[in-house]
């Protein structure tokens, strides 16, 4: 399978860890991807609220991905997001396609966008891909966190249900680690307030944890960097904000999988992640996980998905 | 109590014609949006249903200048289940855009730090391409909390680079003419 690669600022960045293991593991199970030429940004979170913007931008590294004659996948969910809205926008929208045409001097012809998560679970199928989980993933014990883009909105991410997704449970589960039940699994994180309501946006993200805590897991797979941005990168601000220890270990669902297929853990750059890995990568397949509950658990809250 | 000598009813109309204001009118009210709201569950005065029933009555300066405006988290659950497909999302993101531009003409003021993150956030993306993280982040720090700020942003930073994740300087694409031209033509009106 040969595949146009966006991969989006952040994986250039902050969340580099999700782009060599999205490459890792994308050459393991056969996935060639050929990162577009000269690729910008999609105006991120920042754009979003700006709406012309937004799908102008994302329609610029479209056009890129076209010239590949490829479909285009991105592993970041907000990525996916913008980049999917200026292509039906381009498609349906007559005057706003026009004025993208002018800029860019060029004709549109349409671009099939999906998110690497889709493309792994749906186009490839977890049963092709488990065939390459050498290693089982005993003794982990996560929940599956989608946030908000990757499922919603249904119109435009299309690949699973945006209030109780399962293609992340279900993947993580043929690893043969353990994936529980989680009712925060759609909550937003508040990433998009951490700039202006940091308070908001920590508070969302202990609820998130607390959640977790109550639930048993040792730790959170994500498939989105803003998620991982608030759920990792911030984790320690969250702990010292609300006095707690949470020191739970969030995983992209890339380096989940990785670990199953028995890649090199330097190569999944677990050691780039800002809390450490290193406790759970040892506790593979050993009988009991520690799990550390000094963070007070919510009962009531965890009932709610049952 | 509200005035309806003070009310506008041409302001619907104002945000129907921004991008993504285009259904406020579907709306009739239902609260779904609200119930299922995250930042609700964490600050009642946030209403996402009162901002959309606020609007449609005209209370043009009420909804502009009020804080709430910019405490959507864009997470798209009310735009998921609204069940008139009013694109709650996007009419904030309308109505947002209203208020920035008479913010800009001076009329009204905006106290939320958020449209200054998200400009620094796109004027670096409109000279680059992509966006400056250190760059951005440092600047805004600087004009919203000042020198402090910088500094107690400054070991978050550092952890950040150590790991490689952040680099100093900007990156710059080739095409930074073509992102210009995009600029142009979505800001004519």
């Amino acid at each position: 399978m040969k595949l146009a690669y966006y991969p989006g600022c952040t994986l250039h960045g902050t969340a580099r860890e999700y782009n060599a293991s999205t490459k890792a593991v994308c050459k393991a199970a056969g996935i060639d991807l050929v990162e577009i030429e000269d690729w910008n940004c999609c105006g991120a979170l920042e754009a979003i609220f700006d709406k012309e913007l937004s799908m102008g931008l994302s329609a610029r590294n479209n056009f890129n991905a076209q010239d590949t004659g490829l479909p285009l996948i991105t592993p970041c969910s907000i990525c996916s997001h913008n980049l999917s809205r200026a292509d039906t926008a381009m498609k349906t929208d007559p005057a706003f396609r026009a004025k993208i045409e002018k800029a860019l001097g060029k004709k549109y012809e349409g671009v099939k966008i999906k998110h690497l998560l889709d493309v792994i679970v749906n186009d490839l199928g977890i049963e092709a891909i488990s065939k390459k989980f050498t290693k089982p993933l005993k003794g982990i014990k996560s929940v599956a966190y989608y946030g908000c883009l990757l499922v919603r909105p249904s119109e435009v991410s299309k690949f699973d249900n945006p209030e109780n997704p399962m293609s992340l449970d279900n993947l993580i589960k043929s690893t043969g680690a353990e994936c529980l039940p989680f009712a925060q699994k759609t909550k937003c994180c508040g990433g998009n307030l951490l700039m202006n309501k940091q308070d908001y946006a920590f508070l969302l993200s202990k609820n998130i944890f607390d959640e977790a805590k109550a639930r048993g897991a040792n730790c959170v797979v994500v498939a989105c960097p803003m998620c991982h941005m608030l759920l990792d990168g911030q984790q320690a601000m969250i702990e010292k904000a609300h006095n707690i220890v949470i020191d739970m270990p969030v995983l992209y669902f890339t380096q989940l999988i990785g670990l199953s297929m028995g890649l090199d853990e330097k190569e999944l750059e677990l050691d780039k992640n800002m809390v450490s890995t290193s406790k759970l990568i040892e506790s593979i397949g050993r009988e009991e996980v520690k799990v550390d509950v000094k963070a007070e658990p919510k009962a009531e809250k965890a009932e709610v998905a049952e | 109590m509200i005035k309806s000598s003070e009310l506008d009813p041409n302001f619907k109309y104002e945000i129907a014609k921004e991008p993504g204001g285009e259904n406020i009118k579907k709306c009739f009210n239902c609260t779904g949006c609200t119930v299922g709201c995250p930042l609700t569950e964490i600050d009642k005065g946030f209403n996402p249903r009162k901002i959309i029933r606020k609007a449609l009555m005209g209370m043009r300066k009420e909804v502009l200048s009020n804080d709430s405006l910019w405490l959507c988290a864009s997470c798209y659950t009310c735009y998921e289940r609204c069940p008139q497909d009013v694109k709650i999302t996007e009419v904030i993101g309308a109505i947002r855009a209203i208020a920035q531009r008479e913010a800009e003409a001076g009329k009204i003021k905006i106290n939320n730090p958020k449209p200054v993150f998200d400009n620094l956030f796109i004027n670096s993306v409109k000279s680059n391409g992509k966006w400056y993280e250190a760059g951005v982040s440092g600047t805004f720090m600087l004009k919203t909390k000042g020198l402090g700020g910088v500094i107690g942003y400054a070991p978050m930073g550092l952890s950040l680079f150590k790991k490689g994740k952040l680099s100093i300087l900007p990156h710059k694409i080739k095409g930074t003419d073509e992102i210009k031209k995009i600029f142009e033509e979505v800001e004519k009106k």
